[in-house]
């Protein structure tokens, strides 16, 4: 069996302390986002990404397809939804109301079950090379020009690498913004010394400087280098927004755990046009008791993302957010030894919807014990494409970068057409 | 006989290796005897920028002066800004010959060996994370072949020979083994890295945009490599290199459906048939606990070929690649995109450089050097007015380099007088620590630069860290929010400002008036300040007064943080 990184149970045993314990710190305050500043946001009708990225792999079977009843089905049921038809795990009782909010893709085959393969497919579109993640590709044509924030930010606690911020080739600005939890990113707060005034002062003199310098030489660079301290500014004009100060009715429908508030900090930075969040829920590696896992994890799950699916309706962005909730791959159709389930990438399920999104679809499917894809098998490259179809962007168009075009999507794979509005 | 000594003996280099033994003198006369009567390189270099351009002359950008040339070139060849010292001094020195004199000195410097570790070890790299072999033993190794001023080809062959089983030329391996032999990225960076083309479309299919791409030219190259595979030794768990005797290159067109087969081959130069195979095909055969070497080694036949006299590509691709890191922007631009629908922007010099180069060994400094004596390079970056429409690629006008992650940490380490600082404890350090130590060693220019780098390096990681990119390089420039916030609070620099010991802030209090703002303008500019510049620094400490240090603290920062510093210019 594989042992990779965050498969180690011991790891898991930790989180759960951590999240047990760190769980009291609450807050009261309200929301920092102004009603004008929501209605200019609405106005405007732009279309953003919100992604939940279940880090592990989730059990499809213990999610999206279950298999009640048949020889690894394992021990959960499965119970109708809101669409008529529709059966998801009875570990997802919350989404399960909202079903007609959202669609399956039940047959997807990535032909891995390496870790990192996984996650790098899912993300990219693409089995190997230097491609930009989705979420830089939504920071690149989804950004507004005024936006306050950077494009991507993603809400994750513990640390996987993503090479560049996942830009590539579309350049350090359009990778992610990684927030460890509710806390602002590094050096936010000025330096111990500089009190606003002083932080004020320098910075008018920096660009005094850069004004004599400017001239009779190109700008592209230079004004390049300019909006980056520009955005740093904003960032840190808006730091109590990453801090996590959340109402008290908030937190009782999000919950005061660490998911919840990523879920509220993800509300927030949608509403405040971050072209894409992706928040992390960890611990889905389930090679040990599998069950017990999916148990805690989903019911973890469930209620915060079904309260920010709702927010995100009342709000009325539903309809201009792409809703995605993911993994690197599945878990095998057969339960070990040790009641877990170990990695499966053959015949696994992921579950969108929102922004271009047929609602209340399922499609493909696997056959009667889950061990193979039955019908309509795509992988993680139709679901690129598909995604940033939804959104509006023509995946199959091409990066125009300096000297060189690239496509966006893998010219080899093609959306999945009857999912899109 | 090692596989380089062979490479050596095969490609019938031995005139050149002898040549390279004593290449500094040697250079300079053979340049003289052998070109007597034409024009040293660097002069036919600007006719060859003017040319094709009427009134070039008129247009082109004037000479950027002697302060803003010392400046450029202390980041080019040392990697980092001069001191304000330096600084000085060069705009003292009245000699005419003197920025030749400066080129010289500064390739000689170890400081130059240590620049071009960086700069190729991010261009063989690309800022990958470590898997086999250790990045400071690697490092070592391209600094250690910089400074003893190996031929390019030579490098090369020994990157592309080393399996990874010998201590010694174990670092060279790194390219092949970090990569884990997997055909695509092996495939895909030979071809980018080294020739100057990305292949990686043409693996599936001609390339569907680009006409002389095509899909025997990534097999080819592929075909070189087929064979080899990573071979773990079960008891030391060390990587190398093994490889089979057998094992062929077929392709099929997912467009045409064609087939094909290749032997290793190089772009269109004739394929490499394989020898009949021998009756015992291995010197040692494989099996699960060794590394199986073939009699006949297909990897071993790359160095050759790509090498070899008959492969343009392989120099047009490096000196375009040096004259970019010089001069802003490659001839060729992208660097790895050469191809008949991306022309380079002087044919007749890329033709010119490329030939230069081959003629004088391969040998980088030789052609860092001439570049660097252009007018081309020692033009101004403020473009003449009415010449502000001209194409980046006319070369008229010096352009913007951003300072990589490396030059900016060391720069703003120099400017902020770390550097002098962390010299001077070293230096104390080490006289102390044993009565024995040598009182000269200390002035060795190479303990020096070495003492430096090991006590500064993990500020170095930081500057890479936030302002690295891991994956392909290319020359756009991008900054990001989360590098301006660095600069802005981070507590490196908010460190180095501190008005401590012998700190630029420190030092910037104890002066006054147009001193304090001449020694500040040398110290973080490296030149002296017009008078518009004079009051706008007095105001400044003028309007804070009440609190005159934080007052040089900030007025430090705004200049680091300024454009002028940010760009090599």
């Amino acid at each position: 069996m594989r042992r990779n990184q965050g498969c180690n149970p011991l790891e898991h045993v930790m989180a759960r302390r951590q999240f047990l314990g760190g769980a009291a710190a609450g807050a009261i305050g309200m929301g920092v986002l102004g009603h004008h500043a929501q209605a200019v946001q609405l106005k405007r009708q732009e279309k953003r990404i919100l992604q939940v990225f279940l880090q592990g792999g989730v059990s499809q079977l213990e999610s999206w397809d279950p298999k009640p009843g048949t020889v690894h089905g394992g021990p959960f049921q499965a119970i109708p939804t809101s669409v008529p038809g529709i059966h998801i795990s009875e570990l997802l009782p919350n989404i399960a109301q909202r079903m007609h909010n959202l669609s399956i893709v039940r047959s997807i085959n990535i032909k891995s079950n390496d870790h990192e393969q996984g996650r790098q497919f899912m993300e990219k579109g693409r089995r190997v090379g230097d491609f930009p993640y989705v979420g830089a590709v939504a920071s690149k044509y989804l950004t507004p020009a005024d936006s306050q924030l950077p494009g991507y930010v993603h809400v994750s606690t513990r640390g996987i690498t993503d090479v560049a911020g996942g830009a590539a080739f579309l350049g350090a600005r359009h990778g992610q913004l990684k927030l460890e939890g509710v806390k602002p990113p590094g050096n936010l707060a000025p330096p111990e010394g500089v009190d606003a005034l002083a932080d004020a002062g320098r910075d008018q003199l920096r660009l005094q400087f850069n004004q004599r310098f400017v001239e009779r030489r190109s700008k592209a660079l230079t004004e390049a280098y300019d909006a980056s301290y520009q955005q740093a500014a904003k960032l840190m004009s808006r730091k109590e927004m990453f801090e996590g100060r959340a109402s008290k009715q908030d937190l009782d429908r999000y919950g005061t755990h660490d998911f919840g508030r990523y879920c509220l900090l993800a509300r927030n930075l949608l509403e405040n046009g971050a072209a894409c969040v992706k928040v992390t829920h960890h611990g889905y590696d389930s090679h040990a008791e599998n069950f017990n896992f999916h148990l805690e994890q989903l019911g973890e799950f469930d209620k915060p993302f079904c309260m920010l699916l709702d927010d995100l309706k009342a709000r009325g962005m539903l309809e201009s957010t792409l809703v995605v909730i993911y993994s690197e791959f599945g878990r095998t159709p057969k339960v070990n030894v040790r009641y877990g389930r170990d990695h499966w990438g053959t015949a696994w399920s992921v579950a969108l919807g929102g922004c271009g999104i047929q609602p209340g679809a399922v499609i493909g499917k696997t056959n009667d014990t889950g061990t193979a894809v039955a019908d309509r098998e795509v992988d993680a490259g139709h679901l690129f494409h598909t995604y940033l179809q939804a959104v509006g962007l023509d995946s199959t168009a091409d990066h125009d970068m300096p000297g060189r075009s690239i496509p966006i999507g893998d010219p080899s794979a093609e959306s999945i057409k009857e999912l899109l509005v | 006989m090692t596989p380089v000594d062979s490479w050596k003996a095969h490609s019938s280099k031995l005139q050149r290796s002898l040549n390279t033994l004593c290449c500094a003198t040697v250079i300079s006369l053979s340049a003289a005897s052998s070109w007597g009567a034409e024009s040293p390189l660097h002069q036919r270099i600007d006719v060859a920028i003017g040319a094709g351009l009427t009134e070039f002359e008129n247009l082109a950008a004037d000479d950027a002066g002697d302060a803003a040339f010392a400046r450029r070139l202390y980041l080019d060849l040392a990697g980092t800004i001069p001191s304000a010292e330096q600084a000085r001094q060069f705009l003292a020195d009245g000699s005419p010959d003197k920025r030749a004199k400066l080129i010289d000195q500064l390739l000689g410097s170890p400081h130059h060996a240590r620049r071009m570790q960086y700069a190729f070890d991010t261009m063989l790299m690309e800022r990958r994370p470590d898997k086999h072999i250790k990045a400071d033993q690697w490092r070592n190794f391209l600094r250690q072949s910089f400074a003893e001023g190996k031929p390019w080809d030579e490098l090369v062959a020994e990157m592309l020979t080393a399996d990874g089983s010998d201590e010694q030329s174990r670092p060279a391996a790194k390219f092949l083994l970090d990569r884990e032999l997997k055909t695509d990225a092996m495939t895909r960076d030979l071809g980018r890295i080294f020739l100057g083309r990305d292949l990686q479309c043409a693996q599936c299919h001609d390339h569907p945009n680009i006409d002389d791409y095509l899909q025997r030219h990534y097999h080819g190259l592929a075909a070189f490599l087929n064979r080899s595979y990573l071979f773990t030794d079960p008891e030391s768990k060390q990587a190398s290199i093994g490889e089979k005797a057998d094992g062929t290159v077929k392709f099929t067109s997912v467009f045409t459906s064609e087939s094909d087969e290749t032997a290793p081959r190089v772009l269109e130069l004739p394929p490499i048939e394989d020898p009949p195979l021998a009756d015992e095909p291995y010197t040692v055969k494989p099996d699960k606990k060794v590394r199986s070497v073939p009699v006949y080694s297909r990897r071993l036949q790359l160095a050759l070929a790509m090498t070899d006299s008959s492969n343009v590509a392989f120099r047009r691709n490096i000196v375009n690649r040096l004259w970019a890191m010089m001069m802003g922007r490659g001839i060729v631009e992208p660097v790895d995109m050469s191809h008949s629908g991306n022309p380079p922007s002087h044919p007749a010099l890329l033709d010119l450089l490329a030939e230069e180069f081959h003629e004088h060994n391969y040998d980088v400094r030789y052609l860092l050097r001439e570049l660097a004596l252009t007018k081309t390079y020692q033009r101004s970056s403020l473009y003449k007015v009415g010449a502000e429409n001209l194409a980046d690629d006319r070369f008229a006008v010096a352009l913007l380099k951003p300072l990589t992650p490396e030059q900016l940490a060391w720069s703003m380490m120099q400017a902020t007088s770390l550097t002098d600082a962390t010299l001077d404890d070293l230096k104390t350090q080490y006289l102390l620590a044993d009565a024995e130590n040598d009182p000269a060693q200390i002035e060795d220019l190479l303990w020096q630069e070495e003492a430096l780098h090991d006590s500064l390096k993990s500020h170095v990681d930081t500057f890479v860290g936030f302002f690295g990119v891991a994956g392909i390089q290319t020359s756009q420039f991008d900054a990001s929010a989360n590098q301006a916030l660095f600069l802005r609070n981070g507590a490196e620099l908010q460190n180095w400002l501190e008005p401590s010991g012998q700190r630029l802030t420190a030092h910037l209090a104890t002066l006054d008036g147009p001193q304090l703002v001449d020694e500040f303008y040398f110290s973080v500019f490296s030149r002296p300040p017009n008078a518009e510049e004079v009051q706008q620094v007095t105001m400044f400490l003028e309007e804070y007064k009440e609190n005159r240090d934080a007052a040089i603290e900030q007025l430090v920062w705004a200049a680091l943080s300024s454009a002028e510093f940010r760009f090599n210019h």
